[in-house]
């Protein structure tokens, strides 16, 4: 199987695994025990943390706190960050932070979205303008996950602060951390992530806090991670996140470079051989990872499944069935009804070799071109 | 004392000579809803009786039966000996609390001692005498506390009758094919045609890759619901996509699911006449879809020879909803999968096919062939 829905989840890391695996069994005490066996199962925890938060991040500025997902994280910036009066994020945001403001309005805050432009990235002169001295939160996600378009967080952080220096900037980090080279600046103070995305285990994430920020917990308990988040914490997933992340942010910048390489290539190979019948999304300044493409007039979803058939796993922007049939995000984006069937999004990982991208390139090409020889 | 599920049936006792073959299928679905747990059918005086089942599963045995067909009402109640002492141990077991009640007595061994009135007023005085709260009412009570004297020295006692399902039992009105979608309508059809005695087979036809399994999984899950009403465990599903390119390719677009149906309906035929099924069955409700106007039917029908059932055809969709919910169906039904790709979906569906128009069409397919090749992809999934 040719692995490309990266951005969906990746293959764990079998060296992190092994490793976080034998730690976990041996260090088996909860880490909240007041005797040695707990201490010790403690101290790699912290150990972890502040190898992540090393990642991206000034330790001495900033905090993280475990979760149990990327979508916790996010709706823990959200719901402990957003104040009466409004909260401002781009059309672009993943379900995780757009289903959570979508709520917000239930509970007195006025959720507003800032319209993005055809790769997804947000406006950023559109963003600033609905952010006002009522704004209490403004969240943008890093890498949108559909298109891999990269938002300049950092630039759209102060310009928000400038505007208005009470208003907290949140960020979904989860296509970008290990991925895109950040360093969080003061601007922004919450920034989530989580580790299947890089070779790390589903069921844990976190959010990276500014320091001496006060925000409450989502989950009410023991008081593990501080008081933020409560919960006998995931010791398996957290060692592993922490090596993944290890050995992923080793080689950002070679593999970056590499995947744009074969990102490039698959699109070349599309363009050549298919001609305007496969219309690129992604931008080429968005993230290496993320190849999304649409062949007009065709179902992704379908495409998908007869790909998957032939060996090649990628993700859609479309689903087959009448409800819910659009992308709401490539739908902001402005595409025809035509494009936003035919999307298909081709995730990369490291693992990922010159080979599979020739191959995947050319069932692609041919997948598409039995569908609209049938349909 | 022994606690026992009491059962009688429904319509059964119109069937004069048949009668024995009814009641034995009528025995045998019994057994068959009561796999799997221990336990004992005896046959009495116009009832059945399920007893030695573990006591902490007698709520699991009424469940059971409340779902077979034919089941008229049942009660959970006692066995117990006649002497007066015995019944009204049982009696205490089942009597209300509060309220008021009556005593109802049905005496079938004629030679015990006291007549059913006596059993009545004696067991009567003793409810008052251990529950002096409670009062007679002989007109409208709230309650009622049954007991049935039978003959060897036994009694039943209980203190309701539920509803059971009605209908005839599944397997004496012989067999039919449904055809089973991922919508809300075909579980219920399946449903209400083996409420009339049909077993109801299954099948389920895909256009895989342009649905996808999670299409399947629901029509499967809802087939599972459906076991429990038709005892029928198994389903087919056939593949239709070939038939659906091909349409798609060389027919007129407003025709696609006119088309399509008539391909299902001759599939369907085959299989049924293969696995001798004498009837076809669907969810149709005139005029609720496109496909489902009074030509559309025609159109289909023209192509097959059994019977086709429609049991919905007029019911209102809130109706069939309602219906749907009652047996279960309905939440499974609405998951969001979709059993056809929007890709074969014509803007404007023809709703008043022509019969010319479509053999014009139609002879544009290799019509056998595609059959025969749908044919080969059936496959058959257990549950």
């Amino acid at each position: 199987m040719i692995y490309l829905d990266n951005a969906a989840t990746t293959r764990p890391d079998a060296d992190a695994f092994a490793r976080a695996a034998k730690e976990a069994a041996e260090n088996y005490y909860n880490p909240s025990a007041n005797y040695g066996g707990g201490f010790a199962v403690r101290a790699k925890i912290n150990v972890a943390r502040e190898s992540l938060l090393k990642r991206v991040a000034d330790p001495a500025k900033f905090e993280l706190i475990f979760t149990g997902s990327g979508t916790e994280a996010d709706d823990q910036a959200i719901f402990g960050g957003a104040r009466r009066g409004n909260a401002v994020a781009s059309a672009g945001e993943h379900a995780a932070v757009e289903r959570s403001f979508s709520e917000l309005k239930n509970r007195g805050v006025e959720p507003r979205f800032a319209p993005v432009r055809a790769d997804g990235s947000v406006d950023p002169d559109a963003l600033l303008q609905l952010v006002d001295e009522r704004t209490t939160l403004v969240s943008v996600v890093h890498v949108n996950n559909e298109t891999g378009a990269v938002n300049d967080i950092a630039a759209l952080a102060k310009a928000v602060k400038e505007k208005n220096p009470r208003c907290l900037f949140h960020s979904d980090g989860v296509q970008a951390f290990g991925k895109v080279p950040i360093r969080l600046t003061p601007a922004i103070d919450l920034y989530s992530v989580s580790a299947h995305k890089i070779g790390g285990l589903k069921g844990t994430g976190a959010l990276i806090k500014r320091k001496g920020l006060a925000l409450p917990p989502l989950i009410h308990g023991g008081g593990q991670e501080n008081g933020s988040r409560s919960g006998t914490e995931n010791v398996l997933g957290i060692l592993d996140f922490a090596y993944a992340a290890e050995k992923k942010f080793a080689t950002l910048e070679a593999d970056g470079a590499r995947l744009r390489g074969y990102r490039e290539r698959i699109m070349s190979f599309l363009g050549e051989r298919a001609g305007g019948g496969i219309r690129r999304i992604s931008p080429s300044a968005g993230s290496p990872y993320i190849l999304t493409v649409s062949a007009v007039g065709t179902r992704g979803e379908v495409l998908a499944r007869m790909l998957f058939d032939r060996g090649v796993c990628v993700g859609t922007g479309s689903a087959c069935s009448s409800k819910h049939r659009f992308s709401r995000v490539l739908t902001a984006c402005g595409y025809p009804q035509a494009v936003l069937d035919g999307v298909l999004r081709i995730s990369f990982s490291p693992q990922t070799t010159e080979q599979e991208a020739d191959a995947a390139a050319l069932a692609i090409y041919e997948t598409v071109k039995a569908f609209q020889e049938k349909v | 004392m022994e606690k026992v599920v009491i059962i009688r049936y429904a319509e059964i006792h119109l069937k004069g000579k048949n009668r024995g073959y009814f009641e034995r299928v009528f025995a045998m679905n019994l057994e068959r809803s009561l796999k799997g747990i221990r336990h004992e059918l005896h046959r009495t005086s116009g009832r059945w009786l399920v007893a030695k089942f573990p006591e902490d599963r007698a709520d699991e045995v009424a469940e059971r039966i409340s779902n077979v067909f034919g089941v008229h009402s049942y009660s959970v109640g006692y066995l117990v000996g006649s002497e007066l002492d015995e019944i009204f141990a049982g009696v205490r077991l089942v009597m209300p609390k509060s309220g008021t009640f009556k005593v109802e007595t049905h005496r079938g061994y004629k030679k015990y001692p006291l007549n059913s009135m006596e059993i009545s007023a004696e067991m009567g005085g003793r409810i008052l005498a251990e529950n002096p709260k409670l009062k007679v009412d002989v007109h409208a009570p709230a309650h009622t506390v049954y007991i049935d004297v039978r003959e060897n020295g036994a009694a039943l006692v209980f203190g309701s009758m539920l509803p059971g399902v009605g209908g005839m039992p599944v397997g004496t009105s012989g067999k039919g094919l449904l055809l089973i979608s991922g919508g809300i309508d075909s579980p219920v059809a399946g449903y209400l045609m083996a409420k009339r005695g049909l077993v109801v087979e299954l099948l389920h036809f895909h256009s895989y890759p342009y649905t996808n399994d999670g299409a399947k999984e629901k029509v499967v899950e809802l087939s599972r619901l459906l076991s429990k009403f038709t005892l029928v465990t198994h389903l087919t599903t056939v593949s239709v996509t070939k038939i659906q390119e091909e349409i798609h390719e060389k027919c007129a677009a407003e025709l696609n699911i006119t088309l399509l149906r008539r391909f299902m309906f001759r599939i369907a035929e085959r299989m049924a006449v293969k696995g001798g099924m004498g009837c076809l069955v669907t969810g149709e409700s005139l005029g609720q879809v496109a496909s489902q106007t009074l030509e559309g039917m025609t159109s289909s029908n023209a192509v097959v020879t059994l019977p086709v059932l429609r049991p919905l055809v007029g019911f209102d969709k809130d109706e069939i909803i309602e219906r749907a919910k009652k047996i279960g169906t309905y939440e499974t039904s609405v998951l969001p999968y979709e059993d056809c790709c929007t890709v074969f979906l014509p803007e404007f569906p023809a709703t008043r096919p022509k019969p010319e128009k479509i053999a014009e069409e139609e002879a544009k397919l290799d019509v056998e062939g595609l059959v025969a090749q749908a044919l080969e992809t059936a496959e058959v999934i257990a549950f």
